[in-house]
């Protein structure tokens, strides 16, 4: 279970005359084990700054978050994160960068062959195993990135906004993609997007935030049956969802 | 495997030909590339004979090619001086290869100490800056006074010509890693050691491999006033030399001799870094 606990971040001044900046202010959530999450909200709203500081790349200036039975206080391999741009990187194979948190954990770069493979196999990169993340496309960077994530087998799943450099089509795969995966280990994953279509096709819930100071504006439970194709997104139910959700987005906007 | 979307295949194949044009443009690029730079080399060498046998200039002062090619015979052969070509080139090649290695092994952990220790950045940035715009020849009567003439005074000086470079690229190599990357390595819970290994270093050597290739033309730039240190042989020593008697054919001997040299190290460098940074300038 991921708990936020009247989590606020404020940035302090910069410069002459500059003001402090409250990105996040008095935000509470909580995601269940094995539950599918996402935030979205208008740019600017402290989505990611929620993300980084559940994953401990920065600290909240007011309230707690607790992943588990701890409070978050830095990274750690159980909270994996999928960056928005393919953070591989560029000096290990696509074999290497899979293996990456692996390497890590063991101290050791060997003796991981069997669960690469595996994994290499499961997200259809074989024959790729050698080439360099500057060779692949930006549709299987990406996979590689949430191959490197999971293969540590982390109770949860951090992406920010993970397919917003994708073409159409290619999102739309890896959005695919990422519900059959998330169906097999089913970790818990929070989810930054500004797209209202996929955070309804993919999640459970989706949390709507009001523009800075980012809150939580609304909650959507979305009780679309799973296994959700691609036609999830015409049904009547889904155009529901997202004329509530855009409803509010339109009004916090104002 | 299996999933309804598993015709990924043609996806693949699809993207196959990204690398496949990239070959093809270096095949097609290959056949001319092999003898562009000879063809300049070639018409540099016709300009210059042209311009020696229409005596624009005195034949003292422009030597034609053909009469530097004899002087490089005689030079090679007989010596200048009493030394030959090849100990002249032994001995120049030597302290440059001291120096410029003793600068980029020591050069590069100080800029990687520099970066990530602000105290040790805040002591040493001052003293770099410092010493790098003095020209070499302004300090080179305090070596002679400090070191006397012998080969320790002109390793030193190339040394030290060459330092502040190797540091400022492994210091803003090290600075410019991306953050992304660093927060990869710390959401596995990376140590300080895999931080430097897996990421940071790798990160840095793309610029410590551009310091390298600057550092060295300063350090061959920096050879003749370390042979101006009462050499006694040396391809600056034997530049100086020559042109005090107006034997400019030697000199323009040392000078072909010196470029080459310098081309042949700095391709030496590319291939070291073709092979250790293929990633270079494509991510």
């Amino acid at each position: 279970m991921i708990q936020f606990m009247d989590v606020g971040k404020m940035y302090p001044a910069t410069g002459k005359g500059g003001e402090p900046t409250v990105a996040v202010q008095e935000f509470s959530l909580t995601i269940e084990d094995g539950e599918f999450c996402s935030i979205v909200g208008p740019s600017g709203c402290g989505k990611t700054t929620i993300l980084n500081m559940l994953a401990g790349f920065e600290t909240p200036t007011r309230g707690q978050i607790m992943a588990g039975d701890q409070v978050v206080t830095k990274p750690g391999p159980e909270r994996a994160v999928v960056f928005q741009r393919p953070s591989l990187l560029p000096w290990m194979t696509v074999f290497d960068n899979i293996g990456f948190g692996l390497t890590i954990r063991d101290k050791n770069p060997k003796g991981h062959n069997l669960e690469i493979t595996q994994m290499v196999e499961e997200m259809g990169l074989s024959g790729f195993e050698r080439h360099y993340p500057y060779q692949l496309s930006g549709g299987m960077q990406q996979r590689v990135s949430i191959a490197r994530a999971l293969i540590t087998d982390p109770a949860s799943l951090l992406m920010d906004e993970p397919f917003g450099a994708l073409d159409a089509q290619t999102r739309s795969d890896m959005q695919r993609f990422l519900l059959e995966l998330w169906k097999t280990s089913q970790p818990t994953v929070l989810f930054i997007t500004h797209d209202v279509d996929e955070a309804i096709l993919l999640s459970d819930r989706v949390v709507v935030m009001t523009p800075r100071p980012g809150m939580v504006s609304e909650e959507f439970q979305i009780e679309l049956k799973r296994p959700r194709k691609w036609d999830s997104i015409l049904s009547t139910e889904f155009l529901r969802y997202k004329k509530q959700i855009l409803s509010v987005l339109r009004h916090e906007a104002f | 495997m299996g999933y309804p979307w598993s015709n990924q295949k043609t996806e693949m194949i699809e993207e196959m030909p990204m690398a496949a044009t990239d070959m093809v443009i270096m095949d097609t690029g290959r056949s001319y590339r092999g003898y562009v730079p000879w063809i300049a080399a070639l018409v540099a060498i016709l300009i210059w004979e042209a311009v020696a046998a229409l005596h624009v200039v005195s034949s003292v002062a422009l030597p034609s090619p053909i009469q530097v090619f004899r002087d490089l015979i005689a030079t090679a052969t007989v010596g200048y001086s009493g030394q030959t070509l090849l100990n002249s080139t032994l001995f120049s090649f030597g302290r440059i290869a001291v120096g410029f290695v003793l600068a980029v092994l020591v050069g590069v952990p100080i800029g990687f100490w520099m970066a990530t220790t602000d105290w040790v950045f805040l002591i040493i940035d001052p003293f770099l800056q410092f010493l790098r715009p003095i020209p070499p020849l302004a300090y080179l009567p305090l070596i002679v006074a400090w070191f006397g003439i012998g080969e320790l005074p002109k390793v030193i000086l190339i040394f030290f010509c060459t330092i502040p470079i190797i540091i400022i690229s492994a210091m803003s190599g090290v600075k410019g890693v991306q953050e992304n990357r660093k927060r990869v390595a710390q959401c596995f819970g990376a140590n300080h050691w895999q931080m430097f290994r897996y990421v940071i270093l790798p990160s840095a050597l793309p610029e410590v491999f551009t310091g390298m290739r600057v550092g060295i033309g300063v350090a061959w730039t920096c050879l003749v006033a370390a042979e101006m240190i009462a050499a006694s042989r040396g391809l600056g020593w034997m530049i100086m030399s020559a042109g005090g008697q107006l034997q400019i054919g030697v000199v323009f001997v040392g000078i072909i001799i010196i470029g080459l040299l310098g081309y042949g190290m700095e391709l030496g460098i590319r291939t070291m870094e073709k092979k250790m940074v293929p990633w270079k300038g494509q991510a």
